[in-house]
């Protein structure tokens, strides 16, 4: 549902990250970004690893500054957060039980206990943990835990979602539960979301572009609209021939740059 | 780990033990080294008068008082230095150079400003106990992971939620460490403290017993501050528990494995054998009471170092027969732990030593106070107990078994707990156990005839594969027959009351066992024997001491 305001959600202008290296040097993660992103739209990110995705996410959560260029993004409710995170993962606090996880969004934002409470508990049926809302995540397997923080930001439920491979320690089958539950989300409410993941086919599945990453210092090399009508089905996808033909012109992209990442890597 | 846990256990077990023994034979000094169980006699003394407690508690209250003032500042301070580079700058370099001054050094500095009362011995505590405490915390803030603060800045926390949400609990582990790290300093230093002007207190206790030369009490005092720090870590652990139930989580954890190892360990301790081991200790006691003399706590503490021999005997059992591979086929296998590969054989062999380790300070206990008769008497069941299955000579494997364990489980225990209530031997006490051991060494021995073949096939010698399945069958008929018939016999010479031979109504049993011995060779069939003669034992056993209680009682009434 792309809003009858013209303006873009978000707007990356020619962004720029450059780390401090080790040996003085300086590391140059991202390397002249621009994107615009509409409202409502569902973006994957795709690249190799090492390329800057973490980084360009860190900068939309305001975690990490800009060495150059600039970011933009739009409020148009100011009753829901503006942005929250799904982490690479999970960074869910060993201190707070899995509700207390789940809730901590809604308590931060001051939402009284009975309704957040009632919220997280929704969000832990909807990943499948009710057994486990009163465990601390020590007590969770590394997959769980991912859950968990899916869950938080779902509860956080805000304008722009910013997941970094939410789904990357899931089995296939939970994965696919979860990428359904995703995409109910995105459509009951406007949500804008930016998804950065390891798998082509995830990528398709879910977005309606994906755009891909050079090796570092990442740029965008490279963009595709995903035709699929909404809303999808995740199974039936795979045997349409459009979905084999993208996946291979994507992959054509991704593959030189993973092997001069692995170069670079090698290189040191 | 484990592994050392059972050696940091058994260690000081086996020390005491040796020093009791070095002692007793003459090799140290007594005036130097007083043995184990004078110190008891001491710390006995000093808690029947009263002593101990309150100079324990006014030592807990200085620490207490001390820990207080000096703690709660110390993680206030702590924790501003963590998320505070201001604090932290103005705090830091003077603490970081007060810290490593041994604080005992503060000491005289103290006293002359502040005086000899409580105030500068509580102040001394409560400065050391600050410096320490106050680095610590200031590092476990600082080692939070930043991650978290991300986590949290990105839903939009604040300073303050920043601080409440992730920098306290985060540190909650560590500061609780810095919390017991002060405790052990605050406890070292109460000693210390208490040596100079002090008119009481457990440093006092000690300091005063160096000047009067009084060693034993000396020891006594030690083993109290020992016994003080043990139970605060188990309080503070209890603490931690509750603070941070997020590492608790493992607790969980620990408790299924706590579970995991009493159905490993049930078996191989062998619940059902210790009826054996406590009713010739309540016969002993009952036959004293007759006599006039009991005393509760003595035939409880008998009770508890009779069940932890027996315990060490069994698991040394279990060990060495793994060792020797005898329960490799052993149909109705007691135990059996080690070859199922469920416990491993040191584990085993660890807590045999350490069972036999706590009898014998028991037992060194019970020596002190009533002489060394029971000193050398435990010895002897010690070693008895030991080689029975162990050593070259094992006797369990020379045909030796019936006849050790006649004579341990049934004499030696019953005169052992005579003597600890009467302090004298008494030859009718003699006479009157002889049933008991009648029948202990025929639940051996059922146990032996029902493993006749697979013991012969194995070669493992008892007596009943020497004598051979007929004569084997005559030996179970003298052991049940024996028991009644030593019973009449004592009963006639007017040693026992005549009210025992209430243990007449299990005859009926007793016969109904040898008449299937007679008639059975299969361990299947024999099986039920080795059952229902340890029940007998029990029924007989109960019964004659109900028999002695009564007559007891009937006595005791008449002087009414
Ligand atoms: N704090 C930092 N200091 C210095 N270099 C950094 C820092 N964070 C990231 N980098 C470097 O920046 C580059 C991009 O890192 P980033 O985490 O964004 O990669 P990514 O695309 O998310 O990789 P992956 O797919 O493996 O998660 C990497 O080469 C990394 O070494
Ligand atoms: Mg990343």
């Amino acid at each position: 549902m792309p809003s009858s305001n013209m303006q873009p959600k978000i707007r990356i202008d020619n962004l720029h990250v450059v780390y401090p290296g080790r040996r003085g040097e300086q590391v140059e993660a991202v390397g002249g970004v621009t994107l615009d992103i509409t409202d409502g739209e569902l973006v994957c990110i795709v690249g190799p690893s090492g390329c800057g995705k973490t980084t360009l996410l860190r900068v939309l959560a305001d975690l990490e500054q800009p060495t150059s260029g600039a970011i933009q993004m739009l409020q148009s409710n100011p009753e829901r957060p503006l942005k929250g995170t799904v982490f690479q993962g999970a960074g869910i606090f060993p201190w707070m039980t899995v509700e207390q996880n789940v809730a901590y969004g809604l308590k931060l934002r001051g939402v009284p206990p009975v309704e957040r409470t009632a919220t997280a508990r929704h969000w832990i049926g909807e990943i499948g943990l009710e057994r486990f809302a009163q465990a601390y995540p020590a007590q969770l397997s590394g997959g769980m835990q991912q859950r968990v923080g899916l869950a938080r930001a779902f509860a956080f439920d805000p304008e722009v979602l910013l997941m970094d491979e939410p789904f990357g320690a899931l089995d296939a089958q939970t994965r696919l539960l979860l990428q359904q539950t995703l995409l109910q989300q995105w459509e009951r409410r406007t949500k804008t979301v930016v998804f950065v993941t390891h798998s082509i086919e995830e990528a398709l599945t879910l977005g309606d572009r994906v755009c891909v990453m050079s090796a570092r210092p990442g740029r965008l090399l490279h963009e595709v609209s995903v035709p699929f009508a909404r809303p999808r089905d995740a199974i039936a996808l795979r045997t349409d021939p459009r979905f084999s033909t993208l996946f291979a012109e994507i992959w054509d992209v991704l593959r030189d740059e993973v092997d001069r990442a692995r170069a670079d890597e090698v290189a040191g | 780990m484990n592994h050392n846990r059972w050696l940091s256990l058994l260690s000081p077990l086996v020390l005491v033990g040796l020093w009791e023994l070095a002692v007793q034979l003459g090799w140290l000094n007594r005036v130097f080294f007083p043995p184990p169980s004078e110190v008891f006699q001491t710390l006995s003394q000093l808690i029947g008068s009263g002593q101990i407690f309150r100079d324990a508690g006014i030592s807990l209250l200085r620490v207490g008082l001390g820990f207080l003032l000096g703690g709660i500042p110390a993680v206030i301070l702590g924790l501003l230095m963590g998320v505070n580079p201001v604090v932290r700058a103005l705090v830091q370099p003077l603490a970081a150079a007060i810290y490593p001054i041994p604080k005992i050094a503060l000491l005289p500095l103290i006293i002359v400003t502040l005086g000899l009362g409580e105030v500068s011995k509580v102040t001394t505590i409560a400065v050391s106990v600050f410096f320490l405490v106050v680095l610590n915390v200031a590092s476990s803030v600082l080692q939070v992971d930043p991650r978290y603060f991300e986590v949290a800045r990105s839903f939009g926390a604040r300073r303050r939620d920043l601080f409440w949400t992730v920098a306290l609990p985060a540190s909650l582990p560590g500061i609780m460490t810095s919390i017991k790290l002060g405790m052990g300093f605050a406890l070292t230093l109460i000693v210390g403290v208490e040596f100079v002007g002090a008119e009481n207190g457990i440093g006092w206790l000690i300091w005063q017993s160096y000047e009067l030369y009084a060693i034993d009490r000396m020891i006594a005092g030690l083993v109290v501050v020992a016994l003080i720090g043990w139970l605060i870590t188990v309080a503070l652990d209890e603490l931690e528990y509750l603070l941070v139930p997020w590492q608790a989580a493992s607790v969980r954890v620990r408790e299924r494995r706590m579970r995991e190892h009493v159905r490993l360990w049930w078996p191989t301790i062998r619940p059902w054998s210790y009826t054996a081991a406590i009713i010739p200790v309540l016969l002993g006691a009952s036959i004293a009471a007759y006599d006039g003399a009991i005393d509760w706590w003595r035939l409880f503490l008998t009770i508890v170092g009779s069940i932890s021999i027996q315990l060490g005997t069994n698991l040394v059992n279990e060990y060495y027969d793994d060792r020797k591979g005898i329960d490799k086929v052993q149909v109705f296998g007691i135990g059996g732990a080690i070859q199922r590969g469920e416990l491993a054989a040191w584990q085993v062999l660890a807590a045999g030593l350490a069972a036999f380790a706590v009898g014998s300070l028991i037992g060194l206990y019970l020596v002190s106070v009533t002489g060394p008769f029971i000193f050398w008497l435990g010895l002897f069941s010690v070693a008895t107990g030991f080689f029975y299955t162990a050593g070259p000579l094992a006797l369990a494997y020379i045909g030796l078994g019936e006849i050790a364990v006649f004579i341990f489980m049934g004499p030696v225990i019953v005169i052992g707990s005579y003597y600890v209530q009467a302090e004298k031997l008494s030859l009718p006490a003699v006479l009157a156990s002889l049933p008991v051991g009648f029948l202990v060494a025929a639940i051996l021995h059922a146990n032996n005839l029902r493993d006749l073949d697979i013991d012969r096939q194995f070669g493992k010698r008892t007596l009943a594969t020497l004598l051979g399945r007929g004569r084997a069958n005559i030996e179970y008929y003298v052991l049940v027959g024996g028991t009644y018939v030593s019973l009449i016999v004592t009963v006639l010479l007017g040693v026992a009351p005549w009210l025992t031979l209430i243990t007449l109504v299990t005859l009926p049993a007793a016969i109904r066992l040898m008449r299937i011995v007679a008639a059975e060779t299969e361990p299947h069939a024999l099986q039920p024997v080795l059952r229902q003669t340890a029940k007998l034992h029990m029924r007989f056993g109960s019964l004659l001491i109900c028999g002695w209680v009564f007559a007891w009682l009937i006595d005791a009434l008449g002087y009414l």
